[in-house]
């Protein structure tokens, strides 16, 4: 398993190049002077191999997964599209009607236009705020002369972990990625993008979506915190997730779902950015049960910061993250990703501190946690509700 | 990794693999009951007994099971599919003993709580609406009824509203009583564990179950004919979803069943495969376009689809029925052929990584009576396909006119047909 991990996400495309971070994950597969387009996958999956991507705020990352074997024979074509993109014209132009199709599946998905919309909310104009994936007109406003610069100023190597785990040797490992990735190209400068603070909520934030053949309507609230700087705070707020919304004896699913029934579900999830995490509770509900959800979930992010967690439930969420990230490592694309995730946004060691970091948690750090993050006043808020007739 | 396979005194048959690679235990537990199994009015009840069986057994009430399972971080749950039901688990080696006699538990004297059975007949009903919020599951739904009409694959394993209403304490009570019995169980376990000390521990937790004397119920099931139909349900969606199926053979075919798993992944498995080639890269049609081709004990469908723009309705449907009416037209190239079955060999043994997946694989094969070797037999059988085979069951399969299911605005998808 090969991964790469570039910090060239969202978070570095020049203001108005919506979308370019994205669009260029699509045409790096188009490959380079000498790798044709759809060569590059061929030659992956042909052996037996597995190859993607993904584009997210902090990074943009491409995988193979192939046998030990073959590793000499597909990481020259690996390395060449990646350092080498020819971004060629004819190719852009048919590539964006692929990514327009894939802005308008997404846009048939009410769960990712809620997600954005929250992201919106929150963040604002920052970059989280920002789509990943841009809208249709934002996309065909990109050219590609701009994506060359923005792919001859980031992909380079200060900005990249290769993250390797397999059946081969760590030498063998070092001087095949020394072979291959070399010869980076000629540095460009794409525009700079201007620093936009995130804003600061001083109340709750709401934005309301109505959709056609939405089925049941969704309660989805956010709060943010410090990014990878703040650890400690991050894995404190993954322990408070799960403490609220993951399994059936946590909080929220148990009340909420389990014994008043006013939610078909409920979950909370906690995600670990570079600058500013995030903590989400969602719900899908009745539409009639949204306020009183609402103040439910807010009267115990209360009590979090008033009355101390028992010993026992201390224990689950511990038991629960640490099996959880154990089982999270059982095979090598898993612990390329992790290994590279943590590399991209902060250091390589961050990832083995993980299960520490949980173990010494006690329950007044995470009361002391919840009251600095978790406002029940201030908070973003995103609802949905159908259309009707 | 070392396999073996050991039938208990009271019938249960049980798999389990040594790998000691991590700390971990999976295992699951397979039954021979399922959607397949279901009577057409009580559909969906297969899946209500997956969701109430982990809420309440003789012993323990459903926040003291939550309690036991998460408060040592594993992962405990039931799932109903066509063709098995399964409880499936995983855990750190150390509370695998403690986690199995809860498994124990709950296969063998569920309670169903009545309180649980309507709260989850309520979640199933709501599970069902939402499944009508997006278009490709809804021409998924349009497809699947018009292939199968009456045969229990024709419906959602939700069920439908009608039924899953309907359902009650006693219909549970009856279909656990008819299929959880030890001659109709296959446990499959894959972890740190040596097989000596598995067998001892599902003896254990099992080992006094004893079969009932009534045989276990013969099952007649609707035969499934070919009428090709062309179906559609107006959407004022984004993009328009078209999808073509056609019937293909049961797993039990195993001649037929291996080449149309080969020509499944020549044609829509993966970056390099024909649709996404020819419709996505070279024609810029979709973002998702691909095939697909489940393995199954009846009569199965061979799927190939996409979303594309409202404009392209046409273009996409021609180009699908194109390719696939091709398989039967063209002679694949020995390059073609052999890249196919390396991409097939690979991913499959990508499908079988961590101790859920092997678990998972092998439970699932001597559920559905091919047997744990058919897992080297699959892929020994797909390294012998030649070209020939591949066009002469191209032809076989192919030959008539596909199923068609499109979801989309009305204006494009009503000029098809």
């Amino acid at each position: 398993m090969v991964d790469v991990w570039v910090k060239a996400g969202v978070s570095v495309e020049p203001d108005p190049w919506y979308g370019m971070a994205h669009f260029l994950e699509h045409m790096i597969f188009k490959g380079s002077k000498r790798v044709a387009p759809g060569e590059f996958d061929r030659e992956i999956e042909n052996r037996g191999g597995v190859t993607n991507a993904a584009t997210s705020h902090d990074y943009a990352h491409f995988f193979i997964t192939t046998a030990a074997q073959y590793l000499p024979e597909t990481l020259p074509y690996f390395a060449d599209i990646l350092l080498h993109a020819s971004i060629e014209d004819e190719e852009f132009v048919r590539e964006r009607e692929v990514v327009v199709e894939e802005i308008r599946s997404c846009q048939d998905d009410p769960d990712w236009l809620g997600f954005q919309a929250l992201c919106e909310t929150i963040y604002g104009e920052s970059t989280y705020g920002r789509s990943i994936l841009g809208t249709e007109e934002q996309v065909r406003d990109r050219t590609p002369n701009q994506m060359r610069c923005f792919h001859k100023t980031y992909y380079q190597p200060e900005n990249m972990t290769i993250a390797i785990v397999g059946g081969v040797d760590r030498e063998t490992a070092l001087s095949l990625i020394g072979d291959t990735f070399t010869g980076f190209t000629v540095r460009s400068e794409c525009p700079t993008r201007t620093f936009c603070p995130q804003p600061v909520l001083t109340e709750i934030r709401r934005t309301e979506l109505r959709l056609p053949r939405l089925e049941q309507a969704r309660l989805m609230m956010a709060w943010t915190a410090f990014g990878i700087d703040h650890l400690n705070e991050a894995v404190g707020l993954d322990m408070i997730s799960v403490l609220l919304g993951c399994g059936r004896s946590s909080r929220l699913v148990r009340e909420l779902r389990e014994e008043q029934r006013l939610v078909w579900d409920i979950g909370s999830e906690f995600s670990l950015h570079r600058d500013s995490s995030l903590l989400t509770i969602n719900a899908d509900l009745e539409e009639q049960h949204l306020e009183t959800v609402e103040r439910k979930i807010c009267d115990r992010l209360e009590q979090l910061q008033t009355v101390p967690i028992s010993e026992s439930e201390l224990n689950r969420v511990k038991r629960l993250l640490l099996n959880d990230y154990a089982f999270s490592t059982e095979t090598p694309g898993q612990l390329a990703g992790l290994y590279g995730y943590y590399s991209t946004i902060a250091t390589v060691e961050l990832s083995v501190t993980y299960p520490q970091h949980i173990q010494k948690m006690q329950a007044s750090d995470l009361q002391a946690i919840a009251k600095q993050y978790l406002s029940p006043d201030k908070y973003a808020v995103t609802v949905m509700k159908n259309l009707g007739e | 990794m070392s396999t073996q396979r050991t039938i208990l005194n009271n019938g249960i048959t049980v798999i389990t693999v040594e790998n000691p690679t991590a700390d971990i235990i999976a295992g699951r537990l397979f039954l021979k009951a399922g959607g397949r199994w279901e009577l057409r009015e009580k559909a969906g009840i297969s899946h209500l007994l997956a969701a109430v069986m982990t809420k309440g057994t003789s012993h323990l009430s459903s926040v003291e099971i939550a309690e036991k399972i998460e408060s040592v971080g594993a992962v405990l749950g039931a799932d109903a599919s066509t063709d098995y039901f399964s409880v499936g688990f995983k855990t750190v080696t150390e509370d695998f003993r403690e986690i199995f006699q809860l498994v124990g538990e709950i296969t063998r004297s569920p309670s169903f709580p009545s309180e649980e059975v309507e709260l989850e007949q309520y979640l199933t009903i709501q599970n069902i609406r939402s499944q009508q919020e997006r278009p490709f599951n809804v021409a998924f739904k349009q497809l699947r009824e018009a292939m199968y009409a009456e045969h229990p694959y024709g419906t959602s394993i939700l069920g439908s509203e009608e039924t899953v209403g309907k359902l009650g304490r006693d219909d549970l009570q009856q279909y656990h009583q008819t299929f959880f019995r030890p001659d109709n169980l296959v446990i499959s376990l894959s972890g740190r564990i040596k097989h000596d000390e598995a067998i001892a521990i599902v003896t254990d937790v099992f080992g006094d179950w004893q079969t009932p004397n009534s045989p276990l119920p013969e099952l007649t099931i609707p035969l499934v004919t070919s009428q090709p139909t062309s179906n559609k349900n107006p959407q004022d969606s984004q993009q328009a979803i078209v999808m073509l199926g056609y019937l293909t053979p049961s797993v039990r075919k195993e001649k037929d069943y291996t080449v149309l798993k080969l020509l499944n992944t020549y044609l829509g498995n993966g970056l390099s495969s024909r649709l996404f080639v020819e419709l996505r890269e070279k024609r810029g049609l979709a973002y998702d376009v691909s095939a697909f081709y489940p393995t199954r004990l009846d009569t199965s469908q061979f799927v190939v689809y996409m979303g594309t723009a409202p404009e392209n309705t046409a273009i996409a449907l021609e180009g699908l029925h194109q390719e696939v009416k091709r398989l039967g037209e063209v002679l694949l190239t020995p390059e073609d052929l052999q890249g196919a079955k390396n991409k097939l060999l690979g991913q499959y043994a990508l499908g079988k990584q961590t101790n859920s997946e092997i678990a998972q694989i092998l439970g699932w094969y001597e559920t559905i009576e091919v047997g744990i070797d058919f897992d080297t037999q699959f892929q020994e059988a797909i390294i012998e396909v030649t070209i020939e085979q591949a066009l002469e069951t191209a032809q076989q399969y192919f030959r008539g006119d596909p199923y068609i299911s499109l979801v989309g605005p009305e204006a494009f998808i009503n000029e098809q047909f």
